[in-house]
C-alpha cells in the first residue's frame, strides 16, 4: 500500500495539463485526409489509367471503387478507435471494417459471375501484388508511427487493421493506375493478398504497438 | 477544490489516503480526470488513489498473492499515467480505467503462465537426462532434494521455492529481493549444475 502511494505521489508531482487526443472520427478523417493526399501525388507521378474516363461510365468499376473506399473510410475509423484503451466506448464501429469486407467480396463474386465471357487476362501477375506493397510501405509505416502515440489494448486487431489500411491506399491507387479489367487477376493478385497482409499486421501489432 | 479538501461540486470529501471516503462515481471520477487533464496534481492524486482502490478487488479476484496484486496495480497505474491523453473526461471514466487493467492483467498472467512453462521445460530437461532408475522411480523434487540441498544456499532456495513450494520466478524474486532476471539465472545456474551431477 505505502508502494502505490508512494508511485502515485511521484507520478502526480509530474503530472502537467495534457492535450486530450482528438475524437476518433477526426483522427481517422485527418488519416485519411493523408491517405487521400498520397494517392494524389502517386497518381500524379504514376499516372492515370488511359481509360479511366471510359471505365468511370461503367457501374461495375464505380462499385469496386466505392467498395474499396469504403474499406479504407472503414479501416481507418476503426484504427482510430482501436487506439484508444476503451475503443473510445464505441466497440461497433471498431469491427465496421468487417462489414465493408464483407460487402466488398460480395461485389468481387458478383463481378466474376458477369464477368462473361472473362476478361483478357493480363501478362504479369505478381508485380501487381509487389507495387501495392511497396506503395503501402509508407502508409504502413506512417500509421504504426501514429498508433504508437496512443494507447491501444487491442494490439494485434490495431495491427492487422493498420496493414489493411495501408494495403487498401496501394489497391485504390494500382486500380486507378493500372488498366486491368480481368476480376480474376484482380481478386488473385490485387485482394487475396490482403489476407496474407492481414495476417502480417495481426503479428506486426503484436510486436510494435506494446507500450 | 476548496480550503477544507472538498471538491467543489462534489458529495464528499476528497483526501488523498487510500482509506478516503471519496464517492467513486463515474461522473466524479471523470471530473476528477479532467480537472487532472488540465494539470490539477491534487486532483490528479485522487484520482489515482481511488482508481487503486476501484481496482484492487477486481484485481483480488483474479491474482492469487496479495503482492502480485500490488504489482500489478502499480503496473497499471503507470500505464493509466502513459495513457491519460486517451481520456477526454467527456465519456464515463470507470470503462477506460478497466479496459487498461484487463489488459495489464491479460499480460501478467501470459507472463505469468509462460515462466511456468519455461519452469517446466528446465525441469522436464532434467528429467531426460535423470539415469533410468530414477526415472523409473518418478522424478519428483524429493527425489533430487539431497542433490539441490548441496547447491550454493541461494540457488537451493530459488529451486526449493519453484518446485517445492510452486512459486513463480516473478513471485521467488519479489520473495528474496533479487530482481526477477537474477532469479531466473541462478535457477539455470542451478539446473546446469545438477545436471551434470545427475548424469555422473
Amino acid at each position: 500500500m505505502d508502494d502505490i502511494e508512494q508511485l502515485v505521489a511521484n507520478l502526480s508531482k509530474e503530472a502537467r495539463a495534457v492535450q486530450a487526443a482528438p475524437r476518433p472520427w477526426l483522427l481517422g478523417l485527418r488519416w485519411l485526409a493523408i491517405a487521400g493526399a498520397y494517392i494524389v501525388v502517386a497518381l500524379a507521378i504514376s499516372g492515370l489509367r488511359p481509360d479511366l474516363a471510359l471505365q468511370l461510365r461503367e457501374p461495375q468499376f464505380i462499385a469496386e471503387l466505392a467498395a474499396l473506399l469504403a474499406i479504407l473510410v472503414a479501416t481507418a475509423l476503426s484504427a482510430a478507435i482501436l487506439a484508444f484503451p476503451d475503443l473510445h466506448q464505441q466497440r461497433r464501429a471498431a469491427f465496421a471494417p468487417a462489414w465493408a469486407f464483407a460487402s466488398f467480396a460480395l461485389l468481387m463474386f458478383f463481378s466474376w459471375r458477369a464477368d462473361v465471357p472473362p476478361a483478357p487476362l493480363p501478362q504479369h501477375n505478381i508485380e501487381c501484388t509487389l507495387s501495392i506493397l511497396l506503395f503501402s510501405l509508407l502508409p504502413s509505416a506512417w500509421i504504426f508511427y501514429a498508433l504508437r502515440r496512443f494507447a491501444s489494448t487491442h494490439l494485434r486487431t490495431s495491427g492487422m487493421v493498420a496493414v489493411l489500411f495501408a494495403f487498401s491506399t496501394g489497391a485504390l491507387w494500382l486500380r486507378l493506375h493500372e488498366q486491368t479489367n480481368s476480376i480474376i487477376h484482380l481478386v488473385e493478385w490485387h485482394y487475396l493478398p490482403m489476407i496474407a497482409v492481414a495476417a502480417l499486421g495481426w503479428w506486426l501489432g503484436r510486436v510494435l504497438l506494446k507500450w | 477544490m476548496t480550503a477544507d479538501g472538498t471538491l467543489a461540486g462534489y458529495h464528499a470529501p476528497v483526501s488523498f489516503s487510500l482509506h478516503a471516503t471519496v464517492t467513486d462515481t463515474d461522473d466524479n471520477l471523470a471530473e476528477l480526470m479532467r480537472l487532472s487533464l488540465n494539470g490539477d496534481q491534487r486532483a490528479y492524486a485522487t484520482l489515482l488513489l481511488e482508481t487503486a482502490r476501484l481496482l484492487r478487488p477486481f484485481l483480488s479476484r483474479r491474482l492469487r498473492s496479495s503482492s502480485e496484486v500490488d504489482d500489478l496495480l502499480q503496473e497499471i497505474l503507470l500505464s493509466i499515467h502513459k495513457a491519460r491523453h486517451t481520456y477526454d473526461g467527456k465519456r464515463p471514466y470507470k470503462p477506460w480505467a478497466y479496459a487498461i487493467a484487463r489488459f495489464r492483467l491479460l499480460d501478467h498472467l501470459r507472463a505469468h503462465y509462460a515462466d511456468h512453462l519455461r519452469d517446466a521445460e528446465d525441469y522436464d530437461e532434467l528429467e531426460e537426462i535423470l539415469p533410468d532408475d530414477v526415472t523409473e522411480a518418478e522424478l519428483s523434487y524429493e527425489s533430487i532434494s539431497k542433490e539441490v540441498e548441496k547447491l550454493p544456499e541461494k540457488q537451493a532456495t530459488i529451486l526449493r521455492l519453484m518446485h517445492q513450494d510452486g512459486y513463480t520466478a516473478r513471485e521467488v524474486a519479489a520473495k528474496i529481493g533479487m530482481t526477477e532476471t537474477a532469479v531466473k539465472v541462478a535457477a539455470h545456474r542451478a539446473y546446469k549444475i545438477l545436471r551434470e551431477r545427475l548424469e555422473r
